[in-house]
C-alpha cells in the first residue's frame, strides 16, 4: 500500500488532437479510494492505463510510494489491475488464474496456496476455486477478476470499469462488496467509471475529468453539494440538476424572461451576482419544496407533469422553453394544470457564470476561480484533511 | 384512435419462447408500458402487434377489426425503435415528411407542411427543420423520430425503448417531456421499456412480462405498492425490495409477533391481513419492504438490530447494508446528510404500512396494509 501522485501527467497522442490527458496533478493518500469520474473520451481510462504502465507518458511524473515509476514495466510497478472485460485464462482454473501472476514472480507453492485461499475467502469464492471461467456467472467471473488483482497484494489497485458489464442487481450487490472490502483492507484504489453513482458510493474522493482535464478533486457530497461548474454539477445527480439561464433583474432578482420565474435572492447571492447582468441557476430536484400556498419569495407556476415513481414523486413546472423538475415525498395532491408555488432554499442554489461555467465564489466578481477550489458560497464547509 | 385486444398471442422461435398465451386489452387512448428485462418477451409482442411477426396462435384486434391478415402497412400503426432508424441524407424535414409521401399515405403538399411543423413545435425541434440528420444530438434525433411518427395520425403508436440510447440526464428530461406531450397526443400507445421509472411514470397502466408471460397488468401504483408476485416486486425499485422469511409465534386480532431477521418482533395488523394470514396453511409468511421505507436509529423505539455492513452515499440518499442479528442482510435508503461507520451497531425498524405479505410457497400476493401510498 501506498501514495500515488500524479504530477502535470500529459497523454497526447497525435499533435492535431488536443491532449487526451492534460496536466494532471493528483495526489492519492495511503489507503484512500478515488474514483476517475467523466464522460467516455474524458480521459479517466488513459490515465488509469498511464499508471498501470500499459500507456507511455508523454510528459509529467507517476510516483508510487515515493518511487518514480514512469519508466518501470507494468509487472514492475507493484500495480493490481481489473478490468471491465475479465480476461481470466479459459483453460485454467480459477485457483491457477489466481496463481498464474505468483508463480511469475517466483512465489513458493506453499505462499502461493495461502494467499489463494485467502483473497479467495474475503471476495467469497473459496467454492469456486476448482471451476474454470466458462462455468463462473457474470458476477463471478468479475469477483475472481478482482481477486486476480488483489492477490499479489498491489501497492495501487486499479479498477476499470468493473461493474458496467453487470446487470443491475448484480452491480450494486458487488458495489456493496467492494466497498466493504475497501473498509476492510484499506487497499490504496483507483476506479475508473462513468457511473456518477457508483463513484459516489465508492470512493473517498472524485476526481471529476472532463476533455482530459480535471474539473474538481473533492469528496463525494462535497462535488454534489458544491460542484465547481456547471460541468460537474450537470454530470452528478440523478434525476439531474436544474440549470438553466436567468436575468438579473431590479433588485436582484433572478428572473426568466417572459414568464412568471422571479426569484429574490437575499445580499449574500446578490454580492455574488456582482455587476453580472445574466446568470445560470442550478437547482437539484430535491432542493426544490412544491406547495399550494404563497410564502415569501416563492415562485408561481403551473404544473404541467407529475410523475409517480413509488418511493417519491416528481412534479415539472414550465417557464417557456425551461421544465423545472421537483422531487418530492410522495403524495397524490398535485395533477397536471394545479397552480402552484416553488419555494428554492438558498443554500441549495447554486450559481455559476453563464460565460465561464464556473460556480460564483466570493470575491470572483466575473472571474473564474480555479476548478480545484470549491468553495461554497455559504461559507460552512465540511473541513477536507488534505 | 383504437383500442387494442391480444387475446392468447403465442410466438415460439424454434424452441425457445418468445411470448406465451399473452392477453391484454388496451383502452382507446390509453398510454401502456410493457416492462421487464432482457429476453422477456417485450419486443416481441410489439412485432406481433405490428405484424412484422406472425403469431403461432392468438388474435389481434384493433379498433373493432381483427388485423391477424393485414399487412404491417395497412394496419395504421406507428413504430419508434430504439435506433431512430432516420435516413441521415435527409433534413428533419424530409425525415418527419416521409410517412406522407409514401404511396400510402400521400397527402398534398400543403397539408404535409402544416402537420410537420405542428409536431415539430410540439418536440421543440420546428428550428431544426433544415438541418441535415448528422448534425443532430442524440436528444434531437429521437424527437425526429418521434415526430415521424407522429405525423402520420395513426391509430396506434408502438413505441420500443425510444429512450434506452440516450444518456441518463437526456433520458429524464425525455421522459418528462414525453409524459408532458402525451396529453396533447391522445393516441393509444404501447411503450416498450426495461426502466421501471419510465414504465412508472409514462404508464397509465403497466403490463410487467418476463419469460414470455404476463406477470401482472395494474396502474403503476398497483405493480409498486402491490405486486402480484415476488418477481414483481423485484423488478422494481433500486436498490431492490427486500425480503424476508417471517415465522409467526402468536397472533392477536390486531397484531401479530413473528420472528424474522434472528428477532422477535411484532407489529399491528389490519383485520384484512389477518384474515390472509388465517388462509395461509403454514406460519411461514415471505415479507417484502422497500429499502427507502426502512427507519434506521430514530428515536430508540426500534426493534430490529444490525451491524453496518456497508455505507454508500449517493448524494441527496445513501445506501445503507445492514447485517441483521440472522446474518441477512437488509437494505435502508437514509436522508444523504447522515453518515453512518462500518462495524457500528444500529437498531432499525420496518413501519408496518410498509410490509407487503407474500405466500411463501406460491411467492404470490397476499395483502398489505391499505393505509399507504401518502394519501393525504
Amino acid at each position: 500500500m501506498a501514495e500515488l501522485t500524479l504530477k502535470t501527467l500529459t497523454k497526447v497522442y497525435t499533435q492535431a488532437q488536443s491532449p487526451a490527458v492534460d496536466q494532471l496533478n493528483l495526489a492519492v493518500r495511503d489507503g484512500e479510494f478515488i474514483a476517475l469520474l467523466g464522460p467516455s473520451g474524458c480521459g479517466k481510462s488513459t490515465t488509469l492505463r498511464m499508471v498501470a504502465g500499459l500507456e507511455s507518458v508523454t510528459s509529467g511524473e507517476i510516483r508510487i510510494g515515493n518511487k518514480l515509476v514512469n519508466d518501470l514495466h507494468p509487472k514492475d510497478r507493484g500495480v493490481g489491475l481489473a478490468f471491465e472485460n475479465y480476461a481470466l485464462y479459459p483453460p485454467l482454473k480459477v485457483r491457477d488464474n489466481l496463481a498464474f501472476n505468483l508463480r511469475a514472480h517466483g512465489l513458493g507453492a506453499k505462499e502461493i496456496n495461502r494467499r489463494v485461499d485467502e483473497i479467495a475467502r474475503t471476495l467469497q469464492i473459496q467454492e469456486l476455486l476448482d471451476l474454470k471461467p466458462a462455468a463462473l456467472s457474470s458476477g463471478q467471473k468479475q469477483r475472481v477478476n478482482m481477486a486476480r488483482a488483489m492477490v499479489r497484494r498491489p501497492s495501487v489497485l486499479l479498477l476499470d470499469e468493473p461493474l458496467s458489464h453487470l446487470d443491475a442487481r448484480l452491480r450494486v450487490e458487488l458495489r456493496t462488496e467492494i466497498k466493504r472490502l475497501h473498509a476492510e483492507q484499506r487497499f490504496t484504489t483507483i476506479i475508473v467509471t462513468h457511473d456518477q453513482l457508483e463513484a459516489m458510493a465508492l470512493a473517498d474522493r472524485i476526481a471529476v475529468m472532463n476533455e482530459g482535464v480535471l474539473e474538481q478533486f473533492d469528496t463525494p457530497l462535497e462535488v454534489f453539494n458544491h460542484p465547481a461548474n456547471e460541468f460537474v454539477a450537470g454530470f452528478l445527480g440523478e434525476p439531474p440538476m436544474n440549470i438553466f439561464r436567468t436575468v438579473v433583474a431590479d433588485a436582484g432578482r433572478l428572473v426568466i424572461p417572459d414568464t412568471d420565474f422571479a426569484l429574490p435572492t437575499t445580499p449574500a447571492v446578490k454580492k455574488l451576482i456582482g455587476s453580472r447582468k445574466e446568470l445560470k441557476l442550478g437547482i437539484r430536484p430535491w432542493g426544490i419544496r412544491v406547495s399550494q400556498t404563497q410564502t415569501d419569495g416563492s415562485v408561481p407556476g403551473v404544473i404541467v407533469v407529475v410523475e409517480d415513481l413509488g418511493d417519491e414523486t416528481r412534479v415539472g413546472v414550465r417557464y417557456s422553453e425551461v421544465l423545472i423538475m421537483s422531487s418530492i415525498p410522495v403524495t397524490r395532491r398535485y395533477r397536471p394544470g394545479l397552480p402552484v408555488f416553488l419555494n428554492f432554499n438558498e443554500e441549495d442554489l447554486n450559481l455559476f457564470d453563464p460565460t465561464t461555467g464556473e460556480r460564483l465564489s466570493d470575491g470572483s466578481d466575473g472571474s473564474s476561480q480555479p476548478a480545484h477550489e470549491t468553495v461554497g458560497k455559504n461559507e460552512i464547509q465540511a473541513p477536507v484533511t488534505r | 384512435m383504437a383500442s387494442i385486444q391480444l387475446s392468447g398471442l403465442t410466438k415460439f422461435y424454434g424452441k425457445r419462447r418468445g411470448v406465451e398465451d399473452v392477453s391484454l386489452e388496451v383502452g382507446d387512448q390509453e398510454f401502456l408500458t410493457v416492462f421487464g428485462p432482457a429476453g422477456a418477451g417485450k419486443t416481441t409482442t410489439l412485432n406481433l402487434i405490428a405484424g412484422i411477426v406472425t403469431p403461432d396462435r392468438g388474435s389481434i384486434r384493433i379498433g373493432d377489426k381483427t388485423v391477424d391478415a393485414l399487412e404491417p402497412a395497412d394496419r395504421n400503426v406507428a413504430m419508434v425503435f430504439e435506433s431512430y432508424a432516420l435516413y441521415p441524407q435527409f433534413t428533419v424535414y424530409q425525415n418527419m415528411a416521409f410517412p406522407l409521401r409514401s404511396p400510402k399515405h400521400r397527402l398534398p403538399a400543403t397539408e404535409v407542411e402544416q402537420r410537420v411543423r405542428h409536431f415539430a413545435t410540439m418536440l421543440k425541434i420546428d428550428h431544426l427543420l433544415d438541418r441535415q440528420i448528422q448534425a443532430l444530438s442524440n436528444g434531437q434525433r429521437q424527437r425526429t423520430a418521434l415526430g415521424r411518427a407522429l405525423v402520420r395520425r395513426p391509430d396506434v403508436f408502438l413505441m420500443d425503448e425510444p429512450l434506452s440510447h440516450l444518456d441518463a440526464k437526456l433520458r429524464h428530461s425525455m421522459r418528462a417531456e414525453l409524459k408532458e406531450m402525451r396529453s396533447q397526443l391522445g393516441t393509444t400507445t404501447i411503450y416498450v421499456t426495461h426502466d421501471y421509472l419510465e414504465a412508472m411514470s409514462l404508464g397509465d397502466r403497466v403490463a410487467v412480462i418476463n419469460q414470455g408471460r404476463i406477470l401482472q397488468v395494474g396502474t403503476p401504483e398497483e405493480v409498486y405498492f402491490r405486486p402480484a408476485t415476488v418477481e414483481v416486486a423485484q423488478l422494481f425499485g433500486d436498490p431492490e425490495i427486500n425480503l424476508i422469511e417471517a415465522k409467526i409465534r402468536s397472533r392477536q386480532s390486531t397484531s401479530v409477533r413473528v420472528q424474522a431477521l434472528g428477532e422477535d418482533w411484532s407489529f399491528p395488523i389490519t383485520p384484512e391481513i389477518g384474515s390472509a394470514l388465517d388462509k395461509l396453511p403454514g406460519d411461514n409468511v415471505q415479507l417484502g419492504f422497500r429499502p427507502a421505507d426502512v427507519m434506521v436509529g430514530v428515536n430508540g423505539n426500534s426493534s430490529l438490530h444490525g451491524v453496518v455492513y456497508s455505507f454508500e452515499p449517493l448524494g441527496t440518499k445513501s445506501v445503507l447494508t445492514i447485517d441483521s442479528v440472522a446474518g441477512q442482510r437488509v437494505r435502508a435508503l437514509v436522508d444523504g446528510h447522515r453518515t453512518f461507520q462500518v462495524d457500528r451497531r444500529i437498531e432499525f425498524s420496518v413501519p408496518s404500512a410498509s410490509l407487503i405479505f407474500f405466500d411463501p410457497e406460491s411467492t404470490r400476493y397476499l395483502v398489505r396494509s391499505t393505509r399507504t401510498e401518502g394519501d393525504d
